[in-house]
C-alpha cells in the first residue's frame, strides 16, 4: 500500500487541555501550595549560599519571608527570595518540564520543572506572576499574566505566555496571585480546618528551614516550626550516621538519625483516643531540606517488607530521619509531587538496610519492655529530649538491655459501656480526657481496694 | 434528667431574646430564598415554643419533633400544638436518617434546629456531621448547646476535651484561658462555626455554608446557638448578601444576658426607648430603681425581643 505524503506521520503532539487536566490530576492542593513554597525556599537557599543541607549547617535564613493568603475568592503567595530573572522567565521558568541545559546545581528542591505551572493551574484560571530581581545594579520587574481559558482557546500551536512590563515589588521576589479559583480550591479555602492543617503541614515539612529562621506566614500569622527531638540519657542514645555517596559523578550526602522520641505506650491495643505520639512516630525522609515523607509507617520506609514487621501501635515512640542532599536534586529519591519517595531509586535502596537495623532495635526493645514495664518506664524517664541538631554522631541506636523476668499469668478484661457514662466516670476520677483503658484500670483498682483490700 | 423535668424553657429571658433573633433571621432568610415549602425539624419537648413560631412566623406546616425520652414522647404527643407536627421517638442520630426518608422530605429545604440543653459531646458532633452533609439544599441548620464549664472538665483539661470533640479545627494554641467562664461560650461558638464550615467544605456542598447565627447567651447557665445556611448553588450569593448586610442581627460578639425584670421595670424603661442617647445607669436610678451597667446595655439592645412573664392561675 502506498502511504500518501500527508499521512506519513501519526500526530502525537499533546493538546493544552490534556496537559492541564493531566498534570493537575494526581496532586493535592496542599502539595501544589508546597511546590510554590519550594520555589521560594530554593530562592532563599540560593541567596544564602546553597550548600548541602546537613543538620550541622548553620545557614541563617531569617532574612527571608514567604507570605501565603488563601481566601474563598483568591490565592496569593509572595516572597522576598530574589525573584525570577527575565532571562530565566523567558527561557526556563515557564517551560513545561526542565530543559536539558537548565542549571540544576544549586541544592534545590525543584527538579522536574512542573511545580509552578501545575500549582497555578490547579488553583484557578486567572493567574498573575510578578517578579522583581536585581539586574546589575538596579531592580527590574515584569509580570506574566495567564488567563487559562484564553490560553486554551488560542489553539495548540502556541504554548507561550506573554511577558509584560511591571512596577517593582517592594523587595526582590516573586508574587503569584490566582483568582477565579477552581471548585476544589474555593471549597478548601472556605474550610478553617484546611487552613489550620496547611499551617500544621508547613510547620512539619519545612521544620528544618523554619528552624534556621525562615519565616512563613499563612493569613498574616507566622507558622512556628515544629521542634524535632530525640531522647538521650541513661541507656538511651540516638543514632546519627553520616555517609557520602557518589551518583553519576556527583556527591550525595546521606545522614540517618533514629531513636526514641517518646516512651512507647503501656498498652498497644488500638483505641478510639487520638494518639499524638503514634501520629508523629515513624520514618521521615528529607530531600535537600524538605521533609517529603513524614511519620511513615508503610512499606515505603520498609515496614512489612523483607523480614521487617508491619507497623503496630506498640512501636509508637520511634522516630527515624533519613536525610539526602546533593547539588543535583535529580539524584535524590524525590517523586514529582514531593509527597513520597521514589522507592526504586538506587540511592534510597542502598540505605534502607541501615534504616531497618535501627527500626529492628526499637522493635526488639518494645517486645522486651512489655515484660518489665516499670523498670523500663524508670529508664525512659531519665532520657531527656534534645533537638536533632544536637545529636552526636554515633553509628547505632543504643537502647536499654533489660533481662526479662518470669511472667505472671495475666487476665485481659474487655467490657462495653455507653460512652457518656464512661466519660462521666472519667470526669469523676478527675480527668475528663482519661483514656478508656485507664478508666477501666482505675475502676478495677477502686473496686479491688474496696472489696479485696490487701492481697 | 430530661430537660422538661427541670426547667420550663419558655421563661428564660436570654433564651427568649435568642429565639426572637433566630426567628427574625429565619423570616428574612425566607424572604430572599426559596424555602416556602420547608420542613421544620427540632426538639419540641413538651412546650413546642419554637414550633409555634415556625408555624406562625414562617408559615411552615410540616414539622417533626424528635423526642428521646419515653414519657417525654407520650407527653409531647399529647401537647402537640398543631395537627401537622409529627413526634418521633428516639435519638436524633437514629431518627434523622428516618426523617430524610419521609415522603418528599429529601427534596424540600429543612429548617433544623437541634436545641440541646446538654454540652457538646461525641453524639452531638456526630449529629452535626450528619446534618451538614445530608440536609437538603437551601436548608438552614442551627445547633444549641450548653457551655457549662464542668461539662468540659477541669480548666486545664478543657482544651484537650474540645480538641477531642472538634478535631483539627481547634487551633494548637487553644489554652485554658480560652475556656473559662467569660471566654468558653465565645470560644465554643467560634469553633463550632469553624467546624460547620469545614464539614460543609469537606462534603462539597454545592452552595457552601453561609454563617448566619452565632448567639452566645446566659440565663444562669451559658448556652450557645450556632447556625447557618446551606444554600443551593444558585442561592449562595443571595444568602451571603443577606447576612453580610449590616442590618443582619444573627451574629453577636458579646454574650446576650437579658436581665430578669418585673413588668413594671420593663414598662418604665420601654417608655424611654428608643432613646436618642444611650440609657445610663444614672437615668435608671432617676427612674427609681437600679441595674448593672451591662444589664442596662443589654436591655437597650434586646428590649424588642424581651418576653413578659406573668403567672396565670388556671
Amino acid at each position: 500500500m502506498m502511504i500518501p505524503g500527508d499521512k506519513s506521520k501519526a500526530h502525537a503532539n499533546p493538546t493544552k487541555a490534556f496537559f492541564v487536566r493531566m498534570i493537575t490530576r494526581d496532586i493535592t492542593l496542599e502539595d501544589c501550595i508546597f511546590d510554590l513554597i519550594d520555589n521560594s525556599v530554593d530562592g532563599a537557599w540560593d541567596l544564602a549560599g546553597g550548600r548541602p543541607l546537613s543538620l550541622d549547617d548553620k545557614t541563617d535564613l531569617s532574612a527571608y519571608k514567604i507570605s501565603i493568603y488563601v481566601k474563598e475568592d483568591g490565592f496569593e503567595i509572595s516572597d522576598n527570595c530574589g525573584g525570577i530573572t527575565l532571562d530565566d522567565a523567558a527561557e526556563y521558568a515557564f517551560t513545561f518540564g526542565r530543559k536539558q541545559d537548565a542549571d540544576t546545581e544549586k541544592f534545590s528542591i525543584g527538579v522536574y520543572g512542573i511545580g509552578m505551572k501545575r500549582a497555578v493551574f490547579k488553583l484557578g484560571s486567572e493567574i498573575e506572576i510578578r517578579s522583581t530581581y536585581i539586574d546589575g545594579d538596579r531592580l527590574s520587574s515584569f509580570r506574566v499574566p495567564i488567563n487559562v481559558e484564553q490560553w486554551l482557546a488560542s489553539g495548540d500551536g502556541n504554548w507561550d505566555f506573554d511577558i509584560e512590563e511591571e512596577d517593582d515589588l517592594e523587595q526582590p521576589g516573586v508574587r503569584i496571585s490566582v483568582a477565579q479559583l477552581t471548585g476544589a480550591a474555593r471549597r478548601s479555602f472556605a474550610s478553617p480546618r484546611f487552613v489550620l492543617n496547611l499551617r500544621r503541614a508547613i510547620a512539619r515539612d519545612y521544620a528544618l528551614h523554619l528552624n534556621r529562621g525562615l519565616v512563613i506566614e499563612v493569613q498574616g500569622r507566622t507558622v512556628p516550626g515544629r521542634i524535632i527531638e530525640l531522647r538521650e540519657g541513661g541507656e538511651f542514645t540516638p543514632m546519627r550516621a553520616q555517609f557520602e555517596n557518589q551518583q553519576e559523578e556527583e556527591r550525595v550526602f546521606v545522614e540517618i538519625l533514629a531513636g526514641m522520641a517518646a516512651p512507647p505506650p503501656d498498652d498497644s491495643e488500638p483505641s478510639e483516643d487520638y494518639d499524638e505520639g503514634q501520629n508523629n512516630s515513624g520514618w521521615y525522609v528529607v530531600c535537600n531540606g524538605r521533609i517529603v515523607l513524614a511519620a511513615d509507617k508503610t512499606a515505603i520506609t520498609g515496614w512489612g517488607t523483607e523480614g521487617w514487621p508491619q507497623w503496630h501501635p506498640q512501636y509508637t515512640g520511634f522516630v527515624g530521619f533519613i536525610i539526602f542532599s546533593s547539588q543535583r536534586a535529580d539524584l535524590l529519591p524525590l517523586t514529582t509531587t514531593k509527597r513520597s519517595v521514589d522507592e526504586t531509586s538506587a540511592i534510597y535502596r542502598q540505605y534502607r538496610p541501615k534504616m531497618r537495623e535501627a527500626t529492628k532495635e526499637w522493635i526488639s526493645y518494645t517486645n522486651t519492655r512489655k515484660q518489665i514495664r516499670d523498670e523500663a518506664a524508670k529508664q525512659e524517664r531519665v532520657a531527656k529530649a534534645i533537638p536533632i541538631f544536637e545529636v552526636e554522631v554515633r553509628q547505632e541506636v543504643q537502647l536499654p538491655k533489660i533481662e526479662p523476668k518470669p511472667k505472671i499469668p495475666e487476665a485481659n478484661v474487655l467490657y462495653t459501656v455507653p460512652r457518656s457514662r464512661l466519660r462521666n466516670l472519667a470526669s469523676a476520677f478527675g480527668n475528663i480526657n482519661m483514656a478508656y483503658k485507664d478508666v477501666g484500670l482505675r475502676s478495677f483498682e477502686y473496686a479491688f481496694e474496696d472489696l479485696v483490700g490487701d492481697e | 434528667m430530661a430537660s422538661f423535668d427541670s426547667i420550663n424553657y419558655s421563661i428564660r429571658p436570654s433564651k427568649s431574646v435568642q429565639r426572637g433573633i433566630v426567628f427574625e433571621g429565619l423570616r428574612r432568610i425566607s424572604d430572599v430564598m426559596n424555602i416556602g415549602d420547608a420542613v421544620y425539624v427540632g426538639f419540641g419537648s413538651i412546650w413546642f415554643t419554637d414550633f409555634v413560631q415556625a408555624h406562625k412566623i414562617l408559615d411552615i406546616d410540616d414539622m417533626v419533633s424528635i423526642e428521646g425520652n419515653e414519657i417525654g414522647f407520650r407527653r409531647a404527643t399529647f401537647n402537640r400544638t398543631f395537627r401537622t407536627i409529627s413526634v418521633v421517638e428516639g435519638r436524633a442520630n437514629v431518627k434523622l436518617p428516618d426523617i430524610l426518608e419521609m415522603e418528599g422530605y429529601c427534596a424540600r429545604p429543612w429548617i433544623i434546629w437541634l436545641d440541646y440543653d446538654s454540652a457538646l459531646d461525641e453524639e452531638v458532633v456526630e449529629d452535626m456531621q450528619w446534618v451538614l452533609s445530608n440536609a437538603p439544599p437551601n436548608s438552614v441548620v442551627l445547633f444549641t448547646l450548653s457551655a457549662t464549664l464542668n461539662a468540659y472538665g477541669k480548666p486545664k483539661q478543657r482544651p484537650d476535651r474540645i480538641r477531642k470533640l472538634l478535631g483539627d479545627v481547634v487551633p494548637d494554641e487553644l489554652t485554658k484561658d480560652d475556656c473559662m467562664k467569660e471566654t468558653l461560650p465565645i470560644t465554643l461558638a467560634n469553633l463550632v462555626m469553624n467546624f460547620f464550615k469545614s464539614e460543609a467544605a469537606d462534603s462539597a456542598r454545592p452552595g457552601g455554608f453561609v454563617e448566619a447565627f452565632r448567639l452566645p447567651y446566659l440565663d444562669s447557665i451559658a448556652m450557645v446557638t450556632v447556625g447557618g445556611i446551606l444554600p443551593a448553588k444558585g442561592a449562595a450569593s443571595a444568602a451571603r448578601a443577606l447576612v453580610e448586610n449590616e442590618r443582619w442581627k444573627g451574629i453577636v460578639a458579646e454574650i446576650i444576658e437579658a436581665p430578669p425584670m418585673t413588668l413594671r421595670e420593663i414598662a418604665t424603661l420601654q417608655a424611654e426607648l428608643p432613646a436618642v442617647d444611650a440609657l445610663t445607669r444614672e437615668r435608671i436610678r432617676e427612674l427609681g430603681f437600679d441595674l448593672h451597667e451591662r444589664q442596662v446595655e443589654s436591655f437597650q439592645r434586646y428590649y424588642k425581643y424581651l418576653p413578659s412573664f406573668a403567672e396565670i392561675v388556671a
